[in-house]
């Protein structure tokens, strides 16, 4: 649209045109480059924009960080940049931590050990083994809930598949770091933990 | 005898004081990168929970290259896989001793010139040793086996060569405006002052088409970004690939020692050295009129002073040129080298010579 | 013979069949919860039914006999729309404890629910629930029901085929409820079989219960070893999930339908008779006390059989075995080492009755008197042992510390040179015998069993042979090979081909015409 030379492509059909078009604008646009002036191919003109916003950037944040040091102007940020351990990024609401299994009121599992998470992991991490609850209308809990974090993809499909709402992944915790691989598997008790 | 012992000294405390600023470049480099890039920066390594601003990540970085595993690959030459990094760092500080920091101490009556060696040769001195660190690039490459750091080495001394010309040719013009080969002497020539008493006579006044080629030749030959097609550590692999522990760090160390070397080269060359302007042996002469009378020794101690801040100066332009230019390409690179600075520097020779025969 | 047309697809059918039969004839699958082919049909679930033309109302095709010139629609809207019906009415009452129940991933009411279902649910009442949820009503059957649609195919079962009568319907309308009589409990012989018939998950096993969830399951079409009947059955098998199944590979066995053996049962001793499949098996030979590589083992068995003269070797094959085996042992011993074969064991005769359970609890009597021919008691080849006539004892399987006692064993053990026991369990022989080989089970081979009917009936492997064990024709022939007389068989059915040339009643067969339905053998 922007030129009356790309109006004579507009006539392409099919489901794919879009893609088309975007592939000729794009070939219109590198054949119709502009020519550098002899000054910009010197490159300085780059050179001095570019530290010069480099620069800009430099003494801005140098100054805010002086002033910080003394106390100054603490509400305008000198980096954008989150002090992680210390300072967590804040987490959407969404997003998919660490998991945990909710409790009935009784502080059981509600998990009634359907294998269903177990069956949709695709990274295959879950193992539960199932038995006979005392409660015949409870009649299915897990005696074990394993849980390696070590092979998770963190693809949240257990909990999208649980008919009970047993697991969830709003531990808000992303940082499970361990220094074996036997301690990064969580069991009921770590699990159900918090 | 006193002599020697006074050259040592003097030798001694200009090498410290040169890989002093190297070491503390590999922090400023960080930091003045993150604070460029809205970062904090390295700020994490402490000694008894004091942190100093990261500061001692410099000595952690040391500790950790010292303690690392030296590495030598199968098949390499190992006499001069081992020798490289030598001569890497070796000639680069070696350039220093021609340096002239400061004008002449006089102590006793005894005259020192702030200079290791005064030779009145200097910037030939100091060139046959720039190019002497090409070996060890060059051997660097060779002798590791392997074909990555072959090429890197080999485009390394292509990139090495071609800027060198390029930058002896461009101080040519300098040298022929003040006459002389010796740094000192040519320091003291740029004390002298232009447009009725002014503007100071500074090579980067008289000469400034040559400071411009030599600013970019010499960016190049410290072989930093925008010219690090030699090393391009992360994704065209350089020449030292192969080294580990300390060997890398002296190649890293000869990078910083060259900017140091480079800098201080251009301060001397085009910036008039330790020279404050309107500084006289005896005191501020101001084209104004005003004088103020200044001390033979403090005199010399803000000459000094001042070499340091231009060298600081210098520094921090090639940090934020090498923070903020990407890579050229091969080809870009040589064509840059041999058919635009080479032939530009030959002009400045030219024009240089017409216009001093002219103004005779 | 009338003609009449289901779906646009015309079919003749012997008068008297029903629409669902002449429908499955022609490969149309009508849904179905109380019709089971081998009980009498009672129509009460409604869920088969199908448009005829020329008749107002929808009939149920399992109980509407066909007649001359009908025209059956078995999915026309208004069939759909019955089904859907149908369906709504028998979930009205039903919980959703599909996560919990066993039956989940092979249950009728989800399968039809996602092929005829799928309809939103109007219902605003809460669901009618039971006094209990889930109860024991024997040694092998739960009972839940809630989940129960009422479908009488378990009352039906112990009505007419094991004629029993435990289960009965009590209470009337929403209050109906599948229960046994009071005092009653469903403990007879064929129990298990009211779980496989129970088309929802009403009918729990106590033995599967909670054990794996039936979609992990691997299915291996095989014959039952309990007794000389030669049940057909599937093992249900899962290798992936370790961590449940205490490593245990059989999950269950279930019956396979074939008309000629055992119809659509089997007995409960069968039904849970597979934890020696995984459980105290011998895992690697040993020779005395130590463990020792097959190579050695059979080099030991090898060097007395050289030494020895062919009288002094005794061989007692088993009716455990396939016919396979016994061709290879009957190859070796017999015919290349002239050596003492037999197979017969004094048993005492076990429990039997009219219906599938046989007295003969071999799995392969017919095939091993075919193959190795009758002979006489194992009591002589034992006997020869006890007076330090026989240089080896051979033994397959046999217990011989339960058939003649531990005295007689301990002097076998000091009398023959060399006391070898071949078997795939750990039993008291083995403490007695010199050399112990591991020998697969039959859930690891390949092979064919001939049941008391003298029908040649195949098994498959399930998996790999546990540990170092082998196949028991494949250390013969190792042995073969170890003596200088190797035998060329690639495979079982390499085996059987040649059974099939040698031995007179096996001629004509092979492992493709046996298939999954058996051979008779010939007289």
């Amino acid at each position: 649209m922007e030129h009356p030379e790309l109006r004579k492509y507009f006539d392409v059909k099919g489901p794919f045109a879009f893609l088309r078009l975007a592939q000729m604008k794009r070939a219109w646009k590198q054949k119709n480059r502009r020519e550098l002036t002899w000054w910009e191919n010197t490159y300085i003109p780059s050179v001095v924009s570019g530290i010069y916003l480099t620069s800009a950037h430099f003494f801005r944040n140098f100054t805010l960080h002086v002033l910080h040091a003394v106390g100054l102007l603490k509400d305008i940020p000198a980096a954008v940049t989150y002090q992680y351990p210390e300072q967590p990024r804040p987490l959407s609401s969404r997003t998919r931590t660490r998991h945990r299994l909710t409790k009935r009121e009784d502080g059981s599992p509600r998990c009634v050990a359907c294998m269903m998470c177990e069956t949709v992991c695709p990274a295959r991490c879950i193992e539960i083994t199932a038995a006979e609850h005392p409660d015949p209308n409870i009649e299915k809990y897990p005696a074990e809930f394993i849980l390696d974090l070590g092979k998770c993809v963190y693809c949240g499909f257990c909990v999208e598949v649980c008919p009970e709402d047993a697991i969830r992944m709003d531990t808000g915790k992303l940082d499970t770091s361990e220094y074996s691989r036997e301690s990064m598997i969580y069991d009921k008790k770590r699990l159900m933990e918090e | 005898m006193q002599d020697i012992w006074i050259k040592l000294v003097l030798a001694c405390a200009t090498i410290s004081t040169m890989f002093g600023i190297a070491g503390l470049l590999t922090w400023v480099e960080r930091k003045q990168s993150a604070v460029m890039q809205d970062r904090i920066g390295a700020n994490r390594a402490s000694i008894f929970g004091f942190k100093a601003l990261g500061l001692f990540h410099a000595i952690a970085d040391v500790l950790k290259m010292l303690s690392k595993e030296e590495f030598i690959p199968q098949g390499a030459n190992k006499f001069l896989f081992n020798i490289a990094p030598y001569l890497s760092v070796t000639f680069a500080l070696v350039g220093f001793a021609a340096i002239p920091v400061g004008d002449q101490l006089i102590v006793g009556g005894k005259v020192i010139e702030l200079q290791a060696a005064n030779i009145n040769i200097a910037l030939l001195f100091i060139f046959a040793m720039m190019s002497m660190g090409i070996y060890g690039v060059v051997l660097a490459g060779f002798s590791s086996n392997n074909n990555y750091a072959f090429l890197g080495g080999m485009r390394g001394a292509a990139q090495m060569i071609a800027y060198e010309i390029t930058m002896g040719a461009a101080i040519m013009g300098v040298v022929m405006v003040f006459n002389t080969l010796d740094l000192q002497a040519l320091v003291r020539a740029q004390g002298e002052y232009l447009m009725g008493g002014w503007l100071p006579k500074w090579g980067v006044f008289v000469q400034p088409l040559a400071f411009v080629l030599f600013l970019t030749a010499a960016t190049a030959e410290t072989k930093r970004t925008p010219f690090d097609l030699p090393e391009g550590e992360s994704e065209i692999v350089g020449y030292f690939v192969e080294y580990s522990g300390m060997k890398f760090g002296m190649f890293f160390m000869a990078d910083l020692v060259e900017t140091v070397l480079v800098s201080a080269l251009m301060t001397t060359l085009f910036l008039g050295g330790w020279q404050v302007p309107y500084l006289h042996p005896d005191g501020f002469y101001f084209p104004w009129g005003g004088q103020v009378a200044v001390g033979q020794l403090a005199v010399t101690v803000l000459g000094v002073l001042a070499f340091f801040a231009k060298l600081t100066f210098f520094i921090g332009m090639l940090m934020a040129i090498r923070w903020t230019l990407p890579r050229f390409r091969y080809d870009q690179l040589m064509r840059l080298g041999w058919q635009i600075l080479l032939p530009a520097s030959l002009v400045n020779i030219a024009v240089t010579a017409i216009v001093l025969v002219l103004l005779r | 013979m009338p003609n009449l047309t289901i779906d646009g697809q015309k079919i003749e059918v012997p008068a008297g069949t029903t629409i669902l039969q002449a429908a499955e004839k022609l490969g149309i699958e009508i849904p179905r919860y109380c019709y089971h082919p081998a009980l009498p049909v009672a129509g009460n679930c409604r869920i088969c039914m199908v448009e005829v033309e020329k008749q107002p109302k929808l009939q149920i095709a399992c109980y509407t006999p066909v007649a001359a010139g009908m025209v059956v629609k078995t999915n026309s809207p208004k069939v759909l729309e019955a089904r859907k019906t149908v369906l709504e009415f028998l979930l009205v009452n039903h919980p959703l404890d599909c996560p919990v129940c066993d039956q989940a991933g092979e249950c009728k009411l989800q399968d039809y629910y996602m092929e005829h279902g799928q309809y939103d649910s109007r219902l605003a009442s809460v669901k009618v629930k039971k006094e209990k949820k889930a109860f024991s009503i024997g040694p092998t059957v739960m009972l839940d029901q809630e989940r129960c649609i009422l479908c009488t195919r378990c009352v039906r079962f112990t009505d007419h085929i094991t004629q029993t009568c435990e289960f009965g319907v009590f209470e009337r309308g929403d209050h109906s409820q599948v229960d046994v009589y009071p005092g009653k409990e469903l403990d007879n012989k064929y129990s298990g079989n009211v779980v496989d018939i129970c088309p929802v998950g009403a009918l729990t096993d106590k033995d599967f219960r909670f054990k794996c969830r039936v979609w992990y399951l691997d299915h291996t079409r095989s014959v039952c070893p309990g007794c000389s009947m030669g049940c057909n059955i599937d093992i249900d098998w899962d290798k992936s999930r370790p961590h449940t199944q205490k490593k245990e590979r059989v999950m269950r066995l279930k019956p396979r339908h074939n008309p000629n053996v055992n119809n659509y049962w089997i007995c409960d001793s069968g039904r849970y008779n597979y934890h020696f499949i995984d459980e105290n098996r011998i895992l690697s030979p040993q020779y005395l006390d130590k463990l020792v590589p097959w190579s050695e083992a059979v080099e030991r068995i090898a060097e007395i059989l050289q030494s020895t003269k062919p009288e002094r070797i005794g061989v007692l094959a088993s009716a455990q075995l396939t016919n396979e085996d016994l061709f290879v042992i009957r190859k070796l011993f017999k015919e290349t080492l002239k050596a003492h074969v037999d197979f017969k064991a004094p048993e005492r005769p076990g429990d039997s009755d009219d219906f599938l359970i046989k007295a003969d609890k071999n799995p392969n009597t017919a095939g091993a008197l075919a193959i190795l021919g009758a002979q006489a008691d194992a009591q002589t080849i034992v006997q020869k042992a006890r007076q330090g006539e026989l240089d080896l004892l051979y033994v397959f399987g046999h217990d011989l510390v339960k058939l003649f006692g531990e005295e007689t064993v301990a002097q076998i053990a000091r009398k023959v040179k060399l006391f070898v026991f071949q078997g795939s369990n750990i039993n008291d022989t083995c403490g007695y015998a010199h050399l112990n080989l591991p020998g697969s089970v039959y859930a690891e081979k390949d092979g064919t069993f001939t049941n008391c009917q003298q029908r040649v009936q195949r098994i498959r492997p399930a998996f790999f042979p546990l540990g170092d064990s082998k196949g028991d024709w494949e250390i013969v022939s190792l042995l073969a090979g170890q003596l200088g007389s190797p035998l060329s068989y690639k495979d079982s059915q390499d085996v059987f081909n040649d059974i099939a040339k040698t031995v007179a009643g096996f001629a004509g067969m092979s492992y493709e015409k046996i298939s999954d339905q058996g051979m008779v053998l010939k007289k």
